[in-house]
């Protein structure tokens, strides 16, 4: 290929193909970055303390305000020993019509023993004729802890937009150390049956939480106490909680409103956390 | 049903069909058409690997260990056939050993493989079956009676049809079925069952 074409090729990468490298380690009684690597559009800010536990608070933030058509961007964070990070996001992921190509998310989280991951994004939001693929893969070492939250709402709602996105595909893998798997996959595209009875609903999350190193005789406890939060919001959310195929606790939610959303998460992530580390949920001073 | 989503025979119907639609149709379907083709290739493992990535999918734990429950009972019975074939065998060897979970769909397609049937027969038959299910239990459960219940598979037919086509063309499991997989969940902590969990 010629130099200019190389140069031209290149350059129409730029923030569009980004990767997004963290590397934390635990320093004394904080967890510290150790490493860092971003390329744009991320923008890489230092965690945040928040607390006395020691956690870093990342926040993942992408200026350029959303995926647009061919937007191939990746996560790659990694915990070592005894590690603890929050990793969230400052807004909603908002994902832009295309006439074509799909924009993709690519996630990897590694978390070694003892360390605690929360990952607890915004909720994601297909606008009309977005095409979006994510994909984010946990991969647990033995004694390693996992919180991982995703939402997805229909779209505007206020401007009258609702499960109208040409397409999308939503893929959550969660191997622990013995190899055991927890796998969540969907795909929508514009088969009009394809969004169903849920389009009485206006948004819908999964919370997945994944532990070996909890003693088992806690999860049905911490099951107990999350089905008595979702039974708590009334009609405007119904959600359910399982033991999955891994060592911990699945739930299955719709909502009606963001409020209620928003409202269950933190019930959700504040039980979760003080049943399992003893901590309270964090602000993450957003607002 | 005790949770108020259907106390009808149409809302039973609507229920189920995007159920099959969003859910059956793309992840256990394609479970049976993947196992299916496992047997007649003669390759065990790929009939194990589907097993395992399907175990993965069912997040519902009562769901989830019916659908053992019920494999294991096929299995079992299939390889009682002195002529059952090597995969089939192998298969129950896994499960006995605990190597495989061994799910209802990949059961049922191993063991209708076996027996001669080909893949569009398979899949139907497991949609089939599935459908039957639902209205037994809804005759149990709900105001309808024997002709209402026949009404209904009827009624899905064309549907089962649709959903089985679909499947004999997928390679990838996926599922888009929140609204039942949640009432699944929630069938653990209801004060009356009609199955045992």
């Amino acid at each position: 290929m010629p130099i200019l074409s190389v140069h031209q090729s290149a350059l129409s990468e730029v923030g569009r193909v980004g990767r997004l490298d963290l590397h934390y380690a635990r320093h004394g009684q904080r967890t510290i970055l150790a490493h860092s690597r971003c390329s744009s559009p991320w923008h890489l800010f230092p965690p945040m303390y928040l607390d006395a536990t020691g956690c870093a608070f990342t926040s993942l933030v992408n200026p350029s305000g959303g995926f647009v058509a061919g937007d191939q961007l990746s996560i790659h964070a990694s915990l070592d020993r005894d590690a603890h990070a929050v990793l969230s996001t400052p807004s909603a992921n908002r994902v832009y019509r295309s006439l074509g190509r799909e924009a993709r998310q690519t996630v990897t989280l590694s978390v070694a023993s003892g360390a605690i991951l929360e990952w607890f994004p915004e909720v994601m939001i297909p606008y009309s004729g977005s095409r979006f693929v994510q994909t984010i893969d946990v991969r647990l070492e033995k004694g390693a802890t996992a919180l991982i939250w995703d939402s997805l709402a229909s779209g505007r709602m206020a401007r009258g937009e609702r499960w109208a996105f040409a397409s999308l595909r939503n893929e959550i893998r969660i191997t622990t150390a013995s190899g055991e798997r927890l796998l969540e996959r969907y795909e929508m595209g514009p088969d009009p049956y394809s969004v169903g009875l849920v389009s009485t609903y206006d948004y819908v999350a999964s919370f997945f939480v994944v532990s070996d190193s909890i003693d088992p005789t806690r999860w049905p406890p911490l099951r107990g106490i999350v089905a008595d939060v979702l039974e708590s919001l009334g009609s405007d959310l119904l959600g359910g909680v399982t033991e999955p195929t891994v060592p911990g606790m699945a739930v299955k939610l719709v909502a009606r409103s963001s409020e209620v959303l928003v409202t269950v998460q933190e019930r959700l992530w504040d039980a979760t956390r003080r049943a399992l580390c003893g901590f309270c949920r964090p602000s993450l001073r957003r607002y | 049903m005790q949770g108020g989503a259907v106390r009808s025979g149409d809302d039973l119907f609507l229920y189920v069909e995007d159920m099959f639609r969003q859910g059956v149709a793309h992840r256990e379907a394609v479970a049976v058409a993947i196992a299916h083709e496992a047997l007649v290739r003669n390759d065990i493992q790929a009939a194990l690997a589907v097993d395992h990535e399907l175990h993965a999918m069912k997040l519902g734990q009562e769901s989830r260990v019916a659908s053992q429950q019920m494999g294991r009972q096929v299995v079992k019975i299939a390889v009682e056939q002195p002529t059952a074939h090597v995969v089939l065998r192998d298969f129950n060897a896994a499960m006995e050993a605990e190597r495989t979970p061994g799910h209802f769909p990949v059961a049922l397609a191993l063991t209708l493989a076996d027996a001669g049937w080909n893949k569009a027969e398979t899949i139907a038959a497991f949609c089939y079956q599935t459908a039957v299910g639902f209205v037994s239990a809804g005759l149990k459960l709900l105001p309808i009676g024997q002709r209402e219940g026949q009404h209904l598979l009827e009624r899905w037919m064309p549907m089962l049809d649709e959903c089985a086509v679909r499947a004999a063309e997928s390679s990838t499991m996926s599922a888009w079925s929140p609204i039942q997989d949640i009432y699944a969940m929630r069938h653990s902590r209801l004060e009356s069952r009609l199955f045992r969990s």
